[in-house]
């Protein structure tokens, strides 16, 4: 706050200058307006001293408790770095008003010094960066000249904030990356990637009990359980639903239908997923399985691989619906008349025509859509079920990936357990499969839109 | 209503008769009374400058302009002295008996064989392979193509070069046995030696089908057609033999249009 | 070359065949139509099962209790009632006994078992509303318990739809609006939750993640837009963006849970850490709709801004910018819209704690409406169905607002230049 304040002081004085400066010299003179060279001088003042600040808060409370342990009331402390760390914490915590009394009596003597030496460095720590702030001010103030091209540093550093911030997709990508492949090598040391990438059984529990890593980690019955959902059911629903949609909202429907059901659809993709998730749990899940029991299937259980795959499909249709509308769009109207002109009707020229001739773009749309569905989380882990089955069945139950990363990683944690490292593997997975079909998608629908422009 | 010069030209058995048609986008009228007939045993052109209703008043003569929402036809267009615009008259049927060339080729991106039996195979015009064959090469003989493709009947049509790409679409048309071929500039966007292979197969196909072509190229006009129309500002101006149309042409407009005043 | 002759169009095959076309003609359009129908349909299948079901969560069943305050077993100075410790004073005058008591005393034996356990709170409420009802006998509506609430709504136990009906045929049960479902938090009795705390987390973590991904969102798209030179390091930055948009939205729930908690040790459940997970996910979406916002924006006003001698960072904050701010604005809200409703990633760095208090700042335990509903559904007991329903109608009723925004903001300022 303070700092904030010098800051507009420090733009005010040096504006006020630099327009005494801009009167004086000859007309044309000045480089920059006034404006500039203030802004040029706060940032002198603001910048250094921010970063010290950033800095100091770091450092400070080692240097805090390192002066602590030279207090002749830590001498009693125990010698173990366990305990230790425990007691000091709570001394902290009593000197910063979180708590009210202690529970381990070798605390109480320790606040006090706490406090005092707290106190100590936050002071140090204000002084020493309104003297940075003083200091950078001054040595901006004194660069002033009608020549000075304050403006061109102003903007550079603009520049600078701008490339910085696009600089941060690149680093969440590469956060991402670097660890999920971190925990996941951890985990491979563990456990041997082929079992992981080819094994049939999965059952972390039983690695967590102790019965050893070596077949409980086998994520086979999980990536089918996710193919089968995501790829398949789901699909299923969402690619016959959105291309006909598309096809009747383009070609037959009128302006005012259009202009009302195009949104309406829209608003399928904008419910969230828990709200799908507690729906196929709640409605659907039990409807399919006493429709499966009324009509005679065997295993058919209240958290089914259909359920899921349905409501998914449901969530996809708009995603759907909306490439296969750019793609049609995108076949020129000269196909579309040409095929009229022979005398075709309307469903024969989308049949036969328009919609081979979208088909790249249509197939695009279609993995775009299924990589959505193979992340898709809530929808699983509330009516997909846990058990990891190698079937064929939509009626039973199926886990998938991403309901396995929720379900190793929520719950009390040991953060080093193969169960939960595990659930790293399984995201490094999902990652480079929804990366490549991402990919392959959108080069797919690239090459598609260059052939007819 | 037609103008006397139009009464001495009407010919015996026209195949195609416009009265009084106007067409409307919306509250623009695009063409105001243009009385007209084509004649089976010649080829008509229409000519003027770009934006007269020349396009339009073609599409209007298979109903491609239905595909406009906002578009309103009012007079009458006969086929065979059937009122086109009449609803006992199907479209389907229509647009198969009166076929459509574009101004830019336009095949579906298939084999040059299955462009050809598209329209065929929806009308249902062929029951066996080896029919469909026939049909296939006839049309493509016809367009001048089958020389130049029989070896690679299945590859794209979208792989030919432009001048082919158009004779396909010539032939595409030609496959449903249409007894009218409207040809909306066909060669506009075709180089100097395609456009002439096209007017030569235009003047083979004369006799045999009714042809109607749109063209902004006035020498074209007076190279392929007997009967040239002049249209202006969406009237029909002037319509008569082509020779004498652009020799001895009666209206101010025509002369000034043919001597290049405007254009 | 044989010639064939034109097409019979008049034969009776052909005629069946054009018929037997328009008939597929119609039945593929009619296809089309049951497509956006059943579509539509399933949408507002969801709705109306999700209002039929959550309406019932906002009220609540109320049982209608005469209290003789003049004849009860407690001591109240009025005095006390004026000052800010009332609640306390009352709470400690005996008030939940007197309340009990006055049940047992009109229902029977077990009668304070028909009420909630809060339902002296009722009582309080009551009295600091009008300290002069201490002396008088009066009828007073307060909340049932879960039991009874879920028999008014003919779902509970054979016992307490019994109880139930006795009581109805007192006449004294009635039904009120359950205000506390909106200003409590979370609790272990459905009769007593509230999203209060929830929706506050919400708040918070959208807070952050506006904070965070809006500035870097606008940023980047003004440089890639504008000043990004056509280097390999640039289109490293495109494809990041693109890969970061499609990337699943656990994966970001991960990278929070190794970055911003193992490694950072930043406190954990807190809206903090939340909103920067979904300010990472948020950031692709407002940079995409930014740099088609400012793209948008027609070169002739950049070059006549230049040609007046505005340097390339004026142009932009100048002119730029403002034109294209309501694009962005769209590309935000829809974008914060999309992470409102998200869950996946929060579950995965611990916000699904049971927090009973509202959270006081970023760095306190909280839970986000998502997470709670996802929490409730997973409750055993019945009573959670309704509040759960109840809690995505609050959500969705926030979603389309945020989206109806969305859209009057395009309307309004879309531009055809």
């Amino acid at each position: 706050m303070l700092l904030l304040g010098l800051a507009v002081v420090a733009w005010v004085v040096a504006r006020a200058r630099a327009t005494r400066l801009q009167t004086a010299a000859p007309k044309g003179a000045m480089h920059s307006l006034p404006s500039y060279h203030g802004w040029y001088v706060a940032l002198w003042a603001l910048l250094p001293a921010c970063l010290f600040l950033a800095v100091w808060t770091n450092v400070m409370p080692g240097l805090v408790t390192g002066s602590v342990l030279e207090n002749p009331a830590a001498s009693a402390l125990p010698e173990d770095s366990f305990s230790r760390g425990a007691i000091l914490a709570e001394a902290r915590a009593i000197a910063q008003g979180k708590q009210a009394a202690a529970f381990n009596p070798l605390a109480q003597p320790l606040v006090q010094p706490y406090r005092d030496a707290q106190s100590r460095f936050a002071t140090g720590g204000v002084i020493l960066s309104l003297i940075l702030a003083f200091a950078g001010a001054a040595y901006a103030f004194t660069r002033m000249r009608t020549d000075f091209r304050a403006r061109t540093r102003v903007e550079r550093l603009v520049m600078g904030t701008l490339l910085l911030a696009s600089l941060i997709a690149i680093i969440t990508t590469v956060g991402i990356v670097a660890s999920l492949l971190w925990e996941s090598l951890r985990f491979f040391s563990m456990v041997n990637p082929i079992d992981f990438l080819f094994g049939t059984k999965w059952s972390p529990q039983s690695a967590a009990l102790g019965y050893g890593n070596d077949d409980a980690f086998g994520a086979v019955p999980l990536f089918w359980g996710t193919i089968f959902i995501g790829a398949i059911i789901a699909m299923a629903v969402a690619i016959p639903l959105g291309l006909m949609s598309a096809i009747y909202l383009t070609q037959y429907a009128s302006s005012t239908t259009r202009k009302w059901m195009k949104p309406i659809l829209e608003v399928l993709a904008g419910v969230p997923t828990v709200v799908y998730g507690y729906f196929a749990a709640l409605t659907i899940a039990p409807a399919l399985r006493d429709l499966a029991v009324g009509v005679g299937i065997h295993g058919a259980s209240s958290e089914s691989a259909l359920a899921a795959g349905l409501v998914m499909g449901v969530m996809i249709i708009p995603f759907v619906s909306s490439m296969a509308d750019d793609s049609i769009a995108a076949v020129p109207q000269a196909m579309r008349d040409g095929s009229l002109a022979m005398g075709a009707t309307t469903s024969e020229t989308i049949k036969r025509v328009l919609i081979p001739a979208a088909l790249p773009g249509v197939v695009g749309g279609v993995l775009l859509a299924v990589s959505r569905a193979i992340g898709e989380t809530m929808i699983v882990v509330m009516a997909a079920g846990l058990a990891a089955n190698l079937t064929l069945n939509p009626f039973s139950s199926v886990t998938t990936v991403t309901t396995q990363i929720v379900q190793l990683l929520t719950g009390d944690q040991e953060f080093d357990s193969a169960k939960t490292l595990a659930a790293f593997a399984l995201g490094l997975v999902l990652f480079i499969v929804t990366l490549l079909l991402n990919i392959v998608a959108l080069r797919v629908v690239k090459k598609y839109r260059e052939a007819y422009e | 209503m037609l103008t006397p010069e139009q009464e001495a030209l009407k010919p015996n058995n026209p195949k195609m008769t416009a009265r009084d048609v106007n067409v409307f986008y919306g509250q623009k009228q695009a063409i105001k009374q243009v009385s007209i007939d084509v004649d089976m045993d010649n080829v008509t052109a229409f000519i003027g400058p770009s934006g007269c209703g020349k396009s339009t008043f073609l599409r209007t003569m298979n109903r491609m302009n239905d595909t406009v929402a906002s578009a309103r036809v009012e007079g009458e267009i006969t086929l065979d002295g059937d009122n086109i615009y009449s609803p006992s008259m199907d479209v389907v049927q229509l647009r198969a008996r009166v076929g459509m060339v574009f101004q830019k080729p336009n095949p579906f991106p298939k084999s040059i064989y299955e462009n050809i039996a598209y329209g065929p195979r929806i009308h249902g015009l062929a029951s066996a392979k080896a029919d469909m064959d026939v049909i296939v090469e006839k049309s493509l003989r016809r367009a001048g193509l089958w020389d130049e493709v029989k070896d690679r009947l299945h590859d794209s049509g979208t792989a030919l070069s432009g001048g082919q790409q158009q004779r396909l679409c010539i032939g595409r048309a030609i496959a449903v046995e249409p007894e009218v071929i409207l040809m909306d500039e066909p060669c506009s966007a075709l180089d100097p030696i395609a456009t002439a292979k096209i007017e030569e197969l235009i003047h083979e196909l004369r006799g045999r089908y009714a042809i109607v072509i749109v063209t902004h190229n006035m020498q074209q006009a007076a190279r392929v057609s007997q009967r040239t129309a002049f249209f202006h500002l969406g009237t029909l101006v002037e319509y008569g033999v082509t020779s004498d149309i652009f020799t001895n042409p009666r209206q101010e407009r025509t002369k000034d249009y043919i001597t290049g005043r405007y254009g | 070359m044989t010639t064939r002759n034109p097409t019979d169009w008049k034969s009776d095959v052909m005629r069946r065949r054009i018929a037997r076309r328009y008939g597929a003609e119609r039945r593929f359009r009619l296809l089309g139509l049951a497509a956006v129908l059943v579509s539509a349909g399933f949408l507002a299948f969801l709705l109306i099962s999700m209002v039929g079901n959550g309406i019932r969560g906002f009220t609540r069943t109320e049982i209608l209790v005469p209290i003789d305050f003049s004849t009860a077993p407690m001591v109240v100075d009025p005095a006390t009632l004026k000052g800010a410790n009332a609640d306390q004073a009352l709470a400690n005058a005996g008030l939940p006994n007197v309340t009990n008591l006055a049940a047992i005393a009109a229902f029977g034996p077990k009668g304070d078992e028909l009420l909630s356990p809060n339902a002296w709170l009722t009582v309080r409420d009551a009295i600091k509303a009008d300290p002069s009802i201490l002396g008088k006998k009066e009828t007073l509506a307060l909340p049932s318990s879960t039991a009874i609430d879920l028999a008014a709504k003919s779902k509970g136990s054979p016992e307490a739809e019994a109880a139930y009906a006795k009581l109805a045929q007192a006449n004294a049960v009635s039904t009120g609006f359950n205000a506390s479902f909106l200003t409590a938090s979370d609790a272990t009795d459905p009769t007593q939750v509230g999203i209060w705390g929830a929706f506050k987390g919400s708040l918070l973590t959208m807070l952050v993640t506006l904070a965070l991904s809006f500035p870097v969102g606008v940023a980047t798209a003004l440089y890639l837009e504008e000043y990004a030179p056509k280097t390999w390091w640039t289109d490293i930055i495109e494809v990041s963006i693109n890969n970061l948009a499609a990337v699943p939205s656990i994966i970001f729930g991960l990278l929070g849970l190794s970055i911003f908690l193992n490694l950072l040790d930043f406190p954990r459940s807190a809206a903090l850490v939340g909103g920067m997970t979904l300010a990472l996910m948020t950031m692709p979406v407002i940079v995409i709709a930014g740099r088609n916002a400012i793209k948008a924006v027609p070169p002739s006003i950049r070059d006549a801004a230049l040609g007046v001698g505005a340097s390339p960072v004026q142009v932009v904050f100048h002119h730029v910018l403002p034109l294209a701010l309501p694009g962005i604005l769209t590309g935000t809200i829809i974008g914060m819209a999309r992470a409102l409703g998200e869950t996946a990633p929060l579950l995965m760095i611990g916000m699904r704690a049971f927090i009973a208090t509202p959270p006081g700042g970023v760095t306190d335990p909280a839970t986000v409406l998502p997470v709670q509903i996802f929490l409730w559904s997973d409750e055993v007991s019945k009573g959670f169905v309704e509040k759960t329903s109840a809690a995505i109608i609050v959500l969705l009723a926030f979603l389309l607002a945020m989206n109806g925004l969305a859209i009057y903001l395009r309307n309004k300022f879309e531009k055809r230049w």
